[in-house]
């Protein structure tokens, strides 16, 4: 692409061409407004993660130990903490619903069962 | 360029947007790099769409309209192979870092491109719909966001700061410091018992500890520094995560990655500031505790979420 042909207005450059790619990253994987697909891809997937993981984790680590730990007041990254909590806790009351339901089905079923055993002694 | 010169070119930009239906739809998939607003006349300057988008796409990207006609919103979309950019492939080319790096560079290419006409809104990667009519449906109702971004971001850009502790400083201002405690706890422990003792090492290695931890404290005030400067300067800032060592080298730690948005008529006040920063941390020792780093002009990435959403 020739660069030239799109800059009626200078002034206005473009990213710097040799930036680097974690600094690509951290923009284009998850800032920007983000509009639902019809191709659901989460970029915080899996696979996705452990490149990020690959590029931040040790970081986290080593920041906390110097002692930064400025980024948690980022508003983009708390939220998406706050998300992810969230949906943990959605999930594990949904858990608690689904072994109530268990444990009360488990009765249920035990209950014929009894019954048949007592029909069967008699 | 006058209206005149447009007109012809207007003609074929509506012609290639209606002309889409497609044969060859079902096979492709429309992806979006990024809204932008525009009247009719710059949105049909050959200019405005010319980016190289993905190379492995049969077409170029194009300006799709969006609301209303003359609502004077576009998406920088273009159509790419859905063998390449369905779920599953997509899954598996992002988990590749290669074809992650490929995909990066290229939308972040073409979301820069489009910014070189004016402001835009930066949709993150692989924003992927079925066809050119869903694109335009979903992001259709959204036109009130893209617009309210658009006014927030308008004339203004995005700069990155990073600081690094200096580590080759530190390193001297620990050999110096070591040479100097070793010389003074060896002469206190000559004097008093003739041999170096177990009470002076023990100090030797506190004392070194604390320096670091003051060398540590020291970088991270210069980094608090930069940041508060650069701060009032901008419109808005964000602070990231720090990258890791795998990025920056074992022996430069980060310790600040933030980015700022600003007006475009501070830069100079900005690129000043951050002179005065560099030239003052330097007076301050012989060797500066941080190294500044700043790349930019960004298209505005980071503050283009709360826009609208607010």
């Amino acid at each position: 692409m020739n660069r030239t042909d799109l800059s009626p207005v200078p002034d206005y450059a473009p990213g710097p061409t040799t930036a680097n790619l974690a600094d690509i990253l951290e923009r284009v994987l998850d800032k920007g407004i983000v509009i639902a697909g019809d191709i659901k891809i989460d970029l915080l997937d899996i696979e996705l993660l452990t490149i990020r993981l690959r590029l931040f984790i040790s970081s986290v680590e080593t920041a906390r130990k110097a002692g930064i730990d400025w980024w948690e007041t980022d508003p983009a990254l708390s939220s998406r903490a706050a998300r992810h909590e969230a949906e943990s806790r959605k999930l594990r009351e949904r858990i608690a619903q689904l072994e109530e339901q268990v444990g009360s089905s488990e009765d249920d079923a035990e209950t014929p069962r009894k019954r048949r055993a007592v029909g069967e002694a008699q | 360029m006058s209206i005149a010169d447009l007109a012809p070119a207007r003609k074929a930009a509506a012609a290639t947007v209606t002309g889409i239906a497609g044969s060859d739809r079902g096979e492709t998939l429309t992806c979006v790099f990024a809204v932008r607003g525009g009247g009719e006349a710059l949105a049909a300057s050959a200019s405005a769409s010319a980016c190289a988008g993905y190379s492995d796409a049969a077409g170029a990207p194009y300006l799709l309209p969006l609301g209303e006609s003359g609502s004077g919103l576009w998406a920088v979309a273009q159509d790419v192979p859905a063998a390449r950019y369905a779920e599953q492939a997509l899954r598996e080319r992002l988990a590749d870092h290669t074809e992650l790096e490929a995909m990066a560079r290229m939308h972040h290419e073409a979301v820069s491109s489009s910014a070189a006409v004016g402001p835009v809104v930066p949709l993150p990667l692989a924003t992927l719909f079925t066809d050119r009519d869903r694109a335009r449906e979903t992001l259709s109702q959204q036109v009130t966001r893209f617009r309210a971004v658009l006014d927030r971001v308008r004339g203004r850009e995005e700069w990155a700061v990073k600081v690094y502790a200096n580590a080759a400083a530190n390193a001297e201002a620990a050999a110096a410091a070591a040479a100097n405690e070793g010389a003074s706890g060896t002469a206190k422990a000559t004097r008093t018992t003739g041999r170096v003792s177990g009470s002076a090492y023990l100090d030797r290695v506190r004392s070194r500890q604390r320096d670091r931890q003051a060398r540590q404290d020291a970088a991270l005030a210069c980094a608090a520094r930069v940041d508060d400067a650069i701060r009032a300067l901008a419109v808005d800032a964000v602070r990231r995560r720090p990258h890791g060592p795998d990025i920056t080298g074992r022996h430069r730690p980060q310790i600040l990655n933030a980015a700022y948005l600003l007006d475009v008529d501070r830069t100079d006040e900005f690129n000043a500031a951050i002179a005065s920063i560099k030239a003052g941390e330097a007076g301050e020792a012989e060797r500066a505790p941080i190294e500044i780093e700043v790349s930019g002009p960004w298209v505005p990435y980071s503050f283009v979420e709360s826009g609208g959403s607010a």
